[in-house]
């Protein structure tokens, strides 16, 4: 987008004036960051918005009554911004016992954690702020970041339900860290890659291609997963830190007006991260359940319309394939916050050493054996939903994942294409060479390949 | 403008990141309250992350991210709450522990500075400076299969000693490292399990005492008995068999049914299609069955369970293996109808009955 910003706008603007700009000029890159970042703050901010309004429709509706109605007219749909009008007006107090600076600045940690975390997420196929080719570990790893606010705030406000709150709050996140990362290594093991753009885009195709169907162990991960997820993002059952009915409002006790808000809008935004993690790992991302882009109008209509990993020309019909992939990622992990929504209004909170069980001594065990189950389908070549409808392409014929191509250097010695200078992974190579190579190659047929080929 | 565009932002970034780490680095030092120190430490850490991903290399940012910013610092301030006995404890330095602490630091320092200038490619610029592009990043991904023990890179070398020229392609990775490096991370995991159950045994066990049943006494009849001692040895000649039958080479067993004619031949030409390695899958399970057994005696039902999960997991063997579906049932038949008679047994029987007496 920076190359975008100096060769198109820049290089034009500079032209009036005599001058040229080269695609490596500083103010495109800080044009392109400044975009990214409007657009990634809206998504934190206004998400907030509609999903704070959701969650009290949903809330109501659970409990058998209306939620907010009147303000804005039909619904309710303007109540969050009459509570931010509200939090704005309100006055902003230090606790006298509380350390001012660590009280003044853990909302922001949170908030910034969960902001970042953004950076790496895609929204459509190469539709991120950066394209990290690690970014489920990056997303992982911020969101972390976002517990140390929270442990901050708890810590400095000064008063014991905030320290309580906060302790709870480490002992959570010991417990959940371990699981979530177990889930989250099993799309990566499958598609043989970090880079969230590519899973995404190895779910290409129908509705069987998520790799939720891959196979029956990747299937009951999910739900691991999405367990631990919730922990994560601290909503009920697992909203130990706030606990309202046991610790007045547990680590936020002291906060109040706009401090508060910043923590809160964290908190949806992570829920809602967290919700298109879940979706671009096992339900397919920004690829819809009909691969209307990807094959039914190119066959249809002989032009070609969804992009390619890695293609980075403007086209009109890519562009329109591309908006169809934000809706369609978006609603997915609205799906996520709702159901989010329902656990919380339906289920008790746990206690801590419920929490810890739960996390440490059901879902530990539970990932780790879903793991290995999803290891060995994967090596033993089983089939299962993933093969009714491959999604197969010119430049990879077989329908192949990154892991597949490397399975078959070391097993087949077959030697990898040179690298391109750009693209995110390693290219596919195309035809693998060896003609007994399948798919899921078995292992006996590979050793005899191997001596076959000294 | 045109100054503007004359500097090098990839330097200005650098030094803005290498500025944070350096100066909340000795803000750590210089505060006194555990917690801010802490705080200081995750910006300083923090801001070397940030250094890692402007130099491309996202995945050991990242990791920088996970391991210092995010475990260390909660377990940090996880402990510092823990064991904090006011609130916002101060540290409280004497001069002495200055005095070592600056010493220490500025040999450490010195010893770095050295080291640092003393790599020659370190000290001028590139001659190439300005063909540097930004790096691609791809570490991760041949990082990782170096860790697994295949060397992508290393895939198009040309073998050169005689031993490279008997290993596959590739692989000459850090395999054998890394498992020795896990297997120390899960030693210091038992070995903390362990000292924080040392400590709880301290207190007596009180409530583990307190909780458990007085002990029972529980009765075993002669057909239960007669039946689980009967299925250990059943199984036990079972196992022993099938590992017999799969080291016997194949020629002597050509030869055996060449000689005799009888029943055993028979069992021989029926198994000839059998997958190789069906006969020790077979065998280990029914040496399970016998374990299995031994723990149904010893009072756990758990060990029931298993005793139809075998079974079902062998047939599933055997249906696998290429010996067909009829003899699938018919295995699974033989094999289920003791299991199933044994639990009847279990369940039957005056009150209280085996299966409630049980753990």
């Amino acid at each position: 987008m920076a190359q975008f910003f100096n060769e198109e706008v820049l290089n034009w603007l500079a032209s009036w004036f005599g001058g040229s700009v080269g695609p490596g000029f500083w103010l495109g890159y800080v044009l392109a960051a400044a975009v990214h970042i409007i657009l990634l703050i809206h998504v934190v901010a206004v998400g907030a918005l509609i999903f704070i309004w959701m969650e009290r429709k949903i809330a109501g509706r659970i409990q058998d009554r209306l939620g907010p109605t009147r303000v804005g007219g039909k619904f309710g749909w303007l109540q969050t911004l009459a509570d931010g009008v509200k939090l704005i007006a309100k006055e902003d107090i230090t606790p006298k016992d509380a350390d001012h600076l660590l009280f003044k600045l853990a909302p922001y940690v949170s908030f910034a954690a969960s902001f970042s975390a953004y950076m790496a997420l895609p929204f459509a196929n190469g539709w991120a702020a950066q394209e990290i080719n690690v970014a489920v570990f990056f997303i992982i790893a911020v969101l972390g970041v976002e517990i140390f606010g929270v442990i901050l705030a708890g810590y400095a406000s000064g008063s014991k339900w905030s320290l309580f709150g906060a302790m709870r709050e480490a002992a959570q996140v010991v417990s959940y860290e371990v699981p979530i990362g177990l889930c989250v290594v099993v799309p990566v093991l499958i598609v043989g890659s970090m880079n969230l753009v590519t899973i995404g885009e190895a779910q290409a195709g129908w509705i069987t291609n998520w790799l939720i169907f891959h196979d029956p162990a990747t299937f009951c991960i999910f739900f691991v997963y999405f367990t631990c997820a919730v922990a994560s993002v601290n909503r009920a059952p697992f909203d130990l830190a706030e606990a309202e009915s046991e610790l007045v409002a547990g680590f936020h006790t002291e906060y109040s007006g706009l401090r508060w808000s910043f923590f809160f809008m964290a908190e949806y935004g992570s829920m809602f991260l967290v919700s298109g993690l879940a979706a671009i790992l096992f339900y397919g991302g920004w690829n819809g359940p009909v691969p209307i882009f990807s094959e039914i109008l190119p066959s249809l209509t002989g032009w070609k319309w969804a992009y390619e990993q890695g293609e980075t020309a403007w086209r009109v019909l890519g562009y329109v394939s591309q908006v169809a992939g934000v809706l369609n990622f978006i609603l997915k992990s609205c799906v996520f916050v709702t159901v989010m929504m329902w656990v919380r209004w339906t289920l008790p909170r746990l206690r801590i050493d419920q929490v810890m069980t739960t996390c440490l001594k059901y879902c530990v065990p539970l990932a780790a054996v879903f793991f290995v189950g999803a290891m060995f389908w994967k090596l033993s070549g089983t089939r299962f939903i993933n093969d009714i409808a491959r999604h197969r392409t010119p430049a990879n014929p077989n329908g192949q994942t990154l892991a597949d191509v490397r399975e078959n250097w070391v097993l087949f010695n077959e030697k990898p294409a040179p690298q391109p200078a750009r693209p995110a992974e390693p290219p596919k190579p195309a035809e693998p060479a060896h003609p007994t190579t399948t798919r899921h190659a078995p292992p006996a047929a590979s050793v005899a390949a191997q001596e076959a080929t000294p | 403008m045109m100054l503007l565009a004359a500097l090098n932002w990839h330097s200005i970034t650098f030094l803005l990141f290498a500025l944070i780490a350096c100066g909340f680095a000795v803000a750590v030092v210089a505060t006194s309250n555990i917690v801010r120190m802490a705080f200081y430490l995750t910006l300083s850490l923090g801001a070397t992350s940030g250094l890692f991903f402007l130099a491309g290399a996202p995945f050991v940012g990242a990791m920088q991210l996970m391991i210092y910013v995010g475990g260390t610092l909660v377990l940090l301030i996880f402990g510092v709450m823990l064991t904090a006995q006011a609130r916002f404890i101060s540290m409280k330095t004497s001069g002495g522990e200055w005095v070592m602490a600056a010493v220490l630091g500025s040999v450490l320092l010195g010893l770095l500075v050295a080291t640092g200038f003393s790599v020659e490619s370190w000290r001028k610029p590139r001659a190439d400076l300005a063909a540097v592009t930004l790096a691609d990043g791809q570490t991760s991904t041949p990082i990782g299969l170096a860790l697994t023990g295949v060397r992508v890179d290393k895939l198009n070398t040309p073998a050169e000693t005689e031993f490279e020229k008997q290993r596959l392609k590739g692989m000459s990775g850090y395999l054998f490292p890394f498992v020795i490096i896990s297997m120390h991370l899960l030693v210091v995991l038992i070995g903390a399990g362990y000292m924080a159950r040392t400590k709880r045994a301290g207190s007596g066990m009180a409530l583990a005492s307190a909780a458990r049943a007085p002990p029972r006494v529980r009765r075993r009849s002669f057909a239960v008995t007669g039946g689980l001692i009967s299925g250990m040895v059943a199984n036990l000649v079972l196992a022993i068999a099938c590992f017999a039958y799969w080291l016997t080479p194949a020629a002597a067993a050509a030869e055996g049914t060449a000689t005799t004619s009888t029943l055993l031949s028979q069992v021989k030409t029926f198994l000839e299609p059998a997958a190789d390695w069906l006969f020790p899958v077979l065998g280990g399970l029914f040496a399970v069955n016998v374990l299995l057994l031994v723990i149904v005696y010893c009072w756990q039902s758990w060990a029931v369970l298993g005793l139809i999960a075998v079974p079902l997991a062998q047939a599933a063997a055997i249906g696998n293996s290429g010996l067909g579906g009829t003899a699938t049932i018919v295995f699974l038949l033989l094999a289920l109808a003791p299991a199933a008679l044994l639990i009847m047994l279990l369940v039957t029987g005056p009150r209280p009955t085996m299966w409630e007496q049980m753990d």
